[in-house]
């Protein structure tokens, strides 16, 4: 009785701290009353929780691999090659529709190569998917010949778009859509067999191995499921550029990294949540668009956001010496 | 309500009087969005908006300043979620140097829908919903350099054109008026115009380089059309011996570089633009279109050659020295 109780607070804890943390940030901007007005409306949150879709997505793919005791580098270039191959489908006379498959399926192949090299071949995932983000990204300027692929307007542009910018609803698909994927990753991280197996591959992947849990299928599963998830990503980057660019995203694995590490997964494996990555992503996203709004200068926000990765992990330390 | 009705000529006139105090006292709050914050192109545009709020500030017109980039230079996105930022922050206009001509026209279609008045610098935007744009006529920059160069070589010659990149519109254009300009010399022959120099400096000299093993005997005179181009090029010039005049060389963009080339020779012409006049009179255009003034479409900031000849007088000094002490800090 009393040990599920503390396992329920360490769960409550998991989430709560991350809630904790987005709720001091937005009381931060709030506290300056030139910035309040402006920032606490339907209107801003509409714009920050739109800004927050991209890493998001990909945080939903991160998390799973980051629990599962992987890594990808791959992100930023993989969101970039799929809005190319969208943007160059939807110019060449595909369907909307069509245009949305290929773009996600993209993603998935390109994670699916990844877990092929680090299932089928046993080899470090950092290194796996450092050599990704290279062939992905320069693919990127290959089919895109070097340059911005624009395409008339499409329904593609609608997913993103901001209709009414002055209030809250309604809310861009693109946002409803990711809302509705962490749902369902919740429920297949935290409910399903799958699940409870990537935890356990993560804490301790020969143990996990010897209890009967088929590791390298687990692992093609992890990547190539979260490679749709860039690809979804990519979809989105897509929609809000209204055109493919082979050299947008760059740098944008390591604020998914961010996003899911402040939201309390350890990079070593074994810990992790969605709701967690949920508020990472959201944390760094009121971030910048409060710095924006208060003036401070772009490298004040550098620091900041550097400092707050940095504060999570400490916390994060703590809370593990405590509970062990 | 009898004292009430008594007193309301009373109220309306203090309530008339203070909304016209809070009127004369109203700043405008304008964000200026460059492309990216290191570049000493965009400290002159910052420097410029600065003269234009300081002049404003002498007439009474108080105006405040938010100078941002995106967090990463060149990120498309990211400028994208500086102007969605500025748009809820309910700044009073924006001016805007967008990264790519199409990607920024979503968010610039959102402020003027919330009624924000947008003005673009520097590159254009295929949108229609701006006040005005205000930047440099780069066929006319490109004329220039055609004439200049045509003087230099005495209406007859061998010339090249070393170009930019493909899709990007400015240099494009340079290269255009460059071209046209040329044919008004039937003695001006071209003999290569299809290089690509790139992004780099690396790339551009290299470019040159493969350009000058091919061409190197038979050419008299070249154009760059950017910073870039016109570095690599005079550097591959300087190293087969070209330098000094004896190939005549006219680039576009002055900085650090190509002004030392310059006093040494090696460049015997620079076309620049003027940042500085285009951060002020983008200023200046967004806050008269709030004071429901007219503001033109289109506001030309104009192109200037700078030679050996001209480069000590004090209005091409300004140019290439923008004043950035005086504003900036």
């Amino acid at each position: 009785m009393v040990r599920g109780g503390k396992a329920g607070l360490v769960r409550v804890w998991n989430v709560f701290g991350p809630l904790l943390g987005l709720l001091f940030v937005v009381a931060v901007f709030s506290a300056n009353p030139d910035v309040r007005p402006y920032f606490l409306t339907g209107a801003n949150f509409k714009i920050i929780l739109t800004q927050t879709v991209i890493v998001a997505l990909c945080a939903l793919g991160m998390t799973m691999i980051i629990v599962s005791g992987g890594i990808d580098l791959s992100v930023g270039s993989a969101v970039a090659l799929t809005s190319v191959v969208g943007a160059t489908a939807v110019l060449k006379g595909a369907s909307p529709a069509l245009a949305v498959v290929l773009t996600v399926a993209t993603g998935g192949l390109l994670g699916l190569l990844n877990g092929a090299a680090i299932a089928g071949l046993n080899m470090l995932p950092f290194i796996v998917t450092l050599g990704m983000m290279g062939v992905a990204r320069g693919s990127a300027k290959w089919l895109g010949g070097n340059q911005t692929v624009n395409y008339p307007d499409s329904p593609v542009n609608r997913l993103m778009a901001l209709e009414a910018p002055d209030k809250l609803l309604p809310l861009p698909i693109g946002v409803w859509l990711a809302v509705a994927l962490a749902v369902l990753m919740a429920v297949v991280m935290g409910q399903t067999v799958f699940g409870r197996h990537l935890f356990a591959i993560g804490a301790n992947e020969t143990a996990a191995r010897l209890s009967g849990i088929r590791v390298r299928r687990c692992k093609l599963a992890v990547y190539a499921l979260a490679g749709l998830f860039f690809g979804v990503g990519g979809l989105m980057q897509l929609s809000r550029l209204t055109q493919g660019d082979p050299t947008v995203a760059i740098g944008l694995e390591l604020d998914v990294i961010a996003a899911v590490v402040i939201g309390g997964a350890s990079l070593s494996g074994g810990s992790g949540s969605v709701a967690g990555s949920m508020i990472g992503a959201l944390i760094m996203a009121v971030l910048r668009n409060g710095s924006n709004q208060s003036g401070w200068p772009t490298y004040m926000q550098e620091i900041i956001i550097g400092i707050v990765i940095i504060l999570a992990v400490a916390v994060d330390r703590l809370r593990q010496r405590r509970t062990a | 309500m009898k004292t009430l009705r008594r007193h309301l000529p009373v109220l309306l006139t203090l309530l008339v009087a203070m909304s016209a105090w809070a009127a004369a006292d109203k700043t405008y709050r304008i964000a200026v969005i460059p492309k990216g914050a290191t570049h000493e192109f965009w400290k002159s545009v910052h420097a410029g908006a600065i003269k234009a709020q300081r002049e404003l500030a002498a007439q009474g017109v108080k105006v405040e300043i938010f100078w941002k980039g995106p967090l990463k230079e060149d990120d498309r996105d990211q400028q994208i979620q500086v102007v969605e930022n500025f748009m809820t922050r309910r700044v009073d206009g924006i001016v805007l140097a967008p990264l790519d001509s199409q990607a920024l026209v979503a968010p610039v279609v959102n402020a003027t829908k919330v009624g924000i008045p947008v003005v673009i610098i520097d590159s254009d935007l295929k949108s229609d919903k701006q006040i005005s744009f205000v930047a440099t006529d780069n066929y006319q920059g490109g004329c220039l350099a055609a004439e200049h160069l045509a003087r230099l070589l005495g209406g007859r010659g061998n010339v090249i054109l070393l170009r930019y990149a493909v899709g990007s519109a400015s240099t494009e254009q340079r290269e255009a008026g460059f071209l046209d300009t040329l044919k008004k010399y039937p003695d001006l022959k071209l003999i290569s115009a299809d290089q690509y120099g790139g992004a780099t400096r690396e790339t551009a000299y290299q470019a040159s380089q493969n350009l000058l093993n091919r061409y190197g005997r038979d050419v008299q005179g070249v154009f760059a059309p950017n910073e870039t181009t016109t570095i690599g090029m005079t550097k591959a010039l300087r190293d087969l011996g070209k330098g000094g005049g004896r190939v005549k060389m006219v680039g576009f963009d002055a900085n650090a570089q190509s002004l030392a080339d310059l006093k040494q020779n090696d460049i015997q012409g620079i076309v620049v633009q003027n940042p500085f006049r285009m951060g002020y009179e983008g200023t200046l255009a967004v806050i008269q279109h709030l004071q429901g003034r007219p503001v033109p479409k289109r506001i030309d900031t104009g192109v200037t050659l700078v030679t050996l000849e001209n480069l000590e007088q004090p209005a091409i000094q300004a140019l290439v020295h923008p004043p950035l002490d005086q504003y900036l800090n």
